[in-house]
């Protein structure tokens, strides 16, 4: 294949899925924070707390749904862990210093899968306890847990957010097109994903 | 509150005649309910929307009468320390008065009932519309120098209001050595004169708000915003002192 032939990274489907999520997934921080904190201002936006709440929960639907359809796409990569992923872990995938030698690493880097699970599990205990929250406030005990277990959750993603916006934006230039237009060159794909051009050249996998 | 207003409750003085739940029904024009007998006297045998107070009957062992019989008036104890405002994630839905009472505001309540999670007695109830309904120490009259109704309306002197302050010591020179509610919850703003222990009378000893709450109200909600903004700041650290990763050469040629 020519270096500059392109390739395809993202699909339509899965870009989709990812923006549907990003979007659901920020609006939610935003109301989520409105009613942590009695914010008159962002609930005026929203038409009162009223109507934040019911578009809070809707957007609740969006967000589990996006995440499970994305997860039906993505989740083979983050389940697959290898020497390299340790390897990558020891020198941090060269957040820290330039200078370290970075292991090979497939369609998904190791930081990547370790927050993709993340972002799964918090999302699921997120929607778990929001369904208690919206439908069966009279089971008194579950019903506090899961407002705990809803905003110890929700402290995962208050950590990925700006570290995912930061990566996948001016910390990693290059990359956010893969979400946009999915493509990638082949060159920038065999430099940054080998494992994973190897593995399709091949059609076979490649443990380390 | 330094001085706040409170309802002194003296279940020795109570005869049972329910004054205070039928003045309390007239005063909020809320209907009455259909009732069944289960065996207790109270009636209707729990709060509900429609219902803000309510007479206990306890039928207690005594050693020189056939049985003790108490009349314990209880309503929302007006928390200084209240669970209800401190989880209820809308401003004004629950307030605070100047007399130091817990107010609600129907308009402003979206119903997600949280305040009942919170609540170390049981007192929210929720009408039809979803939305909290329960005990405001009439803060409608008490705003207009009128005492709420149901002390207003008790012939007994078993409700009494005035200044928390004043009431304790009265209900002291009465020969009380405790009330109930004096230093529970930072004080109550609903307080009983006990003769015996609180739980004889159907009152939890030394009410906490849940520790759950009191958890995420001190330590979670916090967190939350110390994470996000945290890890932006630190995103915005590494890309001036780290700086992006670097493209390997020859990526976009
Ligand atoms: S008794 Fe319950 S509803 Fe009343 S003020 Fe205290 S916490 Fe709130
Ligand atoms: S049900 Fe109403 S008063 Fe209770 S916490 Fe929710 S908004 Fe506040
Ligand atoms: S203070 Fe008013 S609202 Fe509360 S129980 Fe008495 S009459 Fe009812």
């Amino acid at each position: 294949m020519n270096n500059n032939n392109m390739v395809v990274m993202a699909t339509a489907a899965e870009r989709v899925f990812h923006w549907m999520f990003a979007i659901s997934c920020l609006l939610l921080t935003l109301t989520g924070f409105a009613f942590l904190f009695k914010n008159a201002s962002i609930a005026g936006v929203f038409g009162g707390f009223e109507s934040m709440k019911s578009i809070h929960n809707w957007l609740g639907i969006v967000f589990i749904i996006s995440l499970l359809m994305s997860s039906a796409k993505w989740l083979k990569h983050p389940l697959r862990f290898d020497a390299d992923d340790i390897r990558w872990m020891a020198v941090a995938g060269g957040y820290l210093s330039h200078k370290v030698k970075v292991p090979p690493m497939g369609k998904l880097n190791t930081g990547q899968k370790i927050s993709y699970v993340g972002v799964l599990l918090s999302g699921i205990l997120l929607t778990a306890s929001g369904f208690v929250l919206w439908f069966f406030p009279e089971l008194k005990t579950w019903f506090l847990l899961s407002f705990i277990a809803h905003n110890l959750s929700f402290l995962f993603i208050c950590i990925f957010i700006p570290m995912h916006i930061y990566l996948g934006t001016i910390g990693n230039p290059g990359t956010f097109q893969i979400m946009t237009s999915g493509r990638i060159s082949y060159k920038r794909a065999k430099n940054h994903y080998p494992k994973w051009v190897a593995e399709m050249e091949t059609g076979k996998k490649v443990l380390s | 509150m330094a001085n706040r207003k409170a309802i002194l409750i003296s279940p020795e003085l109570c005869t049972g005649c329910r004054a205070c739940q039928v003045a309390c029904k007239a005063w909020n024009q809320l209907p009455a309910e259909k009732t069944k007998f289960s065996g207790n006297f109270a009636s209707p045998a729990d709060l509900s929307s429609n219902t803000l107070n309510k007479v206990r009957f306890v039928e207690a062992p005594s050693e020189d009468k056939p049985l003790r019989w108490l009349f314990v008036s209880q309503r929302c104890m007006h928390c200084e320390d209240a669970g209800c405002m401190k989880i209820c994630p809308v401003p004004g839905a629950i307030y605070r008065t100047k007399d130091g009472a817990v107010a609600t505001d129907p308009d402003k309540c979206i119903g997600c009932k949280l305040c009942s999670a919170a609540c170390p007695f049981d007192v929210p109830r929720y009408g039809k519309d979803g939305k909290l309904s329960k005990c405001t120490m009439c803060a409608d009259r008490t705003e207009n120098s009128m005492p709420p109704a149901c002390t207003k309306t008790c012939p007994t002197g078993a409700l009494t209001f005035g200044d928390s302050k004043e009431l304790i010591a009265k209900a002291k020179r009465a020969g009380y050595t405790k009330v109930y509610g004096e230093n529970d919850l930072g004080g109550l703003g609903a307080m009983y004169a006990f003769k015996d222990a609180p739980l004889l009378y159907g009152m939890k000893e030394n009410p906490k708000v849940p520790e759950m709450v009191v958890f995420w109200h001190k330590y979670l909600k916090p967190l939350s915003l110390i994470s996000i903004g945290g890890v932006a700041a630190a995103t915005l650290l590494h890309y001036a002192f780290v700086g992006p990763h670097k493209d390997k050469e020859g990526d976009d040629e």
